[in-house]
């Protein structure tokens, strides 16, 4: 009687085994079994090859995009036109990344990825993709001639204190567009007033968005060396969540990396801090010399599957 | 010496009170956790509808005028359903097998060394396992995806999978080495007079006899699977759809709580206060599994 119980207990093991594959494999899609993945060449060694530049990429693309929610990729559908009648139209097989960070990991170490992340962002270990044979440059935001770039806003309480307005002040003075220039970022016009205000102390809390803090806390800095008795908190929270802090008083004012929404506009105002491109980022060893923005919208749509089909 | 013997009836009484208090403590919090739950959670349940949420397919929380954003959540419960039962198809076939080698075939001098490592297992950090994933598991399936699937980065049901088929080791192996342990010694020795072989003793005889506690093992097991959030974001890929391949993406119900709750405010952070009450519901179902199994094993 033991035996057979032990019996039916490692049969059972088993089946459940097989069960586990197997009700996981039946779930294949048939259409992802592209038979045309078979010309492509054995990927792994190429990415580690520095041949590879010379070696034209072929195979699918791997589409790395932003959680729902981000700015960041709030902004990219909204200037490519993924957004459609108010529908995120992202390829649905995109892998979701959060943070600026974790897109950079994941496209740095995949030859085949393609994903966005704020210009002022960029590294050396990925390469940000010309568009439309224009290079990803603060100068060629600023004289218009590229085209993927969004404006950084402050919302702000109606009923701003004075240290959060003179710290406003700074931050669109000619001294606080200066710092925004040096980290890569666009200023928000020529010939800015220098900051005149200052004598004021106290403690600033800042939240929003994750692409804007590290400008912040730069802008912040120089802030606080003129105002030795100051102290500014910055919280990274995302774009969405600083607007509702700044709404609901828990912030001095939020940073949203999109523009305010008219519901958002009822409660706080919106101060443009400055516009930064949107780098479209590939592997160091993508051989893709320039990508046109239609191709872009496309490949972040799932409609441009194949890097054979963007040269 | 009379003040000092009322004050140790004092003493008792009063400690008998805080030792009580600390047990209320956890008490508490579970009610706190459920009331926040419930009370964030059910409403917007209502307000998406009940078979939209449980039972709808497209999670768009983006979408926005004129679209309507959608919250269907069965892709995410699907999905941890599915790297659950793929992390017990990895790890209990391998935590079983360790516990009886743990239990009955070991060495002393290699116990001593496997047992601490075991342990050590336990104590990782998850987001240690999802970098190791990350740098390790996901470029090494990759070629593999590409291959059958026609396109993936790796990140998949199976790196996520095997990540946690390794994670719940220390548990499973952890407790049934214990309930093998439990066994009476007479039951082995009764099998070696009728003449079986160790082996067959140990799976024949013992491992039967211990199979609630087995079962126990499991069931913890599933819990700590269905619960990881950091490992699983990291290498799950993270795709809002239902679960298309084994070598392909998927989103599992904390990893979808994890990435939009910083951004979410208004219904969608209801919708993933929801999130949680079903996976609240999950682990409510496995406690009472594991409750029920080792009253029976009693």
């Amino acid at each position: 009687m033991k035996k057979m119980l032990a019996l039916l207990a490692v049969a059972g093991l088993l089946l459940f085994t097989a069960c586990g594959d197997g009700g996981e494999s039946t779930t294949s899609n048939p259409s992802t079994n592209n038979p045309a993945v078979a010309a492509a060449p054995t990927p792994a060694p190429a990415a580690a090859n520095p041949a590879a530049t010379v070696t034209p990429i072929t195979g699918p693309i791997d589409v790395i995009s932003r959680e729902s929610g981000s700015g960041t990729r709030d902004a990219f559908v909204e200037i490519l036109g993924i957004l459609e009648d108010g529908v995120d139209r992202t390829y649905i097989e995109a892998v979701i990344q959060t943070g600026t960070g974790a897109v950079i990991t994941a496209v740095a170490g995949n030859l085949y990825a393609i994903g966005y992340i704020s210009l002022g962002s960029v590294r050396d270990d990925v390469r940000a993709m010309p568009i439309n044979g224009v290079p990803a440059t603060a100068e060629n935001v600023q004289n218009g001639s590229y085209p993927l770039f969004r404006t950084f806003y402050l919302a702000t309480p109606r009923n701003l204190e004075p240290l959060a307005q003179d710290f406003l002040d700074f931050i669109v003075s000619a001294e606080g567009q200066e710092i925004a220039v040096s980290r890569g970022f666009v200023a928000i016009g020529d010939n800015l007033p220098a900051f005149s205000g200052g004598g004021l102390t106290g403690t600033l809390e800042i939240s929003g968005s994750t692409s804007m803090v590290d400008l912040m806390e730069r802008i912040a800095a120089a802030y606080m060396e003129l105002h030795a008795d100051t102290r500014i908190e910055i919280h990274s929270t995302g774009s969405g969540a600083g607007i509702t802090d700044a709404r609901e008083g828990r912030v001095a004012f939020g940073m949203a990396s999109r523009a305010l929404r008219p519901a958002e506009l009822e409660y706080v105002d919106s101060v443009t801090m400055a516009h930064d491109g949107l780098a479209v980022i590939v592997h160091n060893d993508n051989p893709i010399a320039s990508l046109t923005t239609e191709q872009v919208r496309d490949i972040f749509m799932g409609e441009l599957p194949r890097w054979s089909d963007t040269h | 010496m009379k003040m000092r013997k009322m004050s140790k009836y004092g003493m008792e009484f009063s400690m008998k009170i805080v030792f009580a208090a600390c047990a209320c403590v956890s008490i508490i919090a579970i009610s706190l956790i459920a009331i926040f739950l419930f009370t964030g959670g059910l409403p917007a349940i209502f307000e998406i509808g009940i078979y939209e949420f449980f039972l709808g397919q497209r999670w768009a929380p983006g979408d926005r005028y004129p679209a309507v954003p959608a919250f269907g959540v069965l892709p995410m419960i699907v999905g941890s359903i599915y790297i659950t039962l793929g992390a017990l198809v990895i790890g209990v076939p391998i935590g079983l097998f360790t516990a009886i080698y743990l239990a009955y075939m070991c060495p002393h001098r290699i116990y001593v060394f496997v047992k601490p490592v075991v342990n050590l297992l336990a104590g990782i950090p998850s987001v240690v396992y999802g970098f190791f994933g990350m740098v390790v598991l996901v470029p090494m399936i990759r070629p593999f995806a590409r291959e059958i699937t026609g396109g993936g980065t790796g990140e998949s049901i199976m790196a996520a999978s095997i990540l946690l088929g390794i994670m719940i080791l220390p548990v499973v192996i952890g407790i049934s080495e214990s309930a093998i342990r439990a066994v009476p010694a007479n039951y082995l020795e009764g099998a070696l007079a009728l003449g079986a072989s160790k082996t067959r003793s140990v799976f024949c005889v013992i491992v039967p006899a211990a199979k609630s506690g087995i079962m126990a093992a499991v069931v913890l097991g599933v819990g700590r699977a269905v619960g990881e959030t950091m490992a699983v974001n990291m290498v799950a890929g993270n795709q809002a759809r239902m679960p298309t391949h084994l070598l392909r993406g998927v989103r599992s119900l904390t990893a979808n709580i994890v990435m939009e709750m910083p951004y979410a405010y208004g219904l969608h952070r209801d919708a993933l206060t929801a999130t949680g009450v079903v996976l609240l519901l999950f682990i409510l179902i496995i406690n009472m599994l594991f409750v029920f199994l080792v009253r029976k094993g009693r």
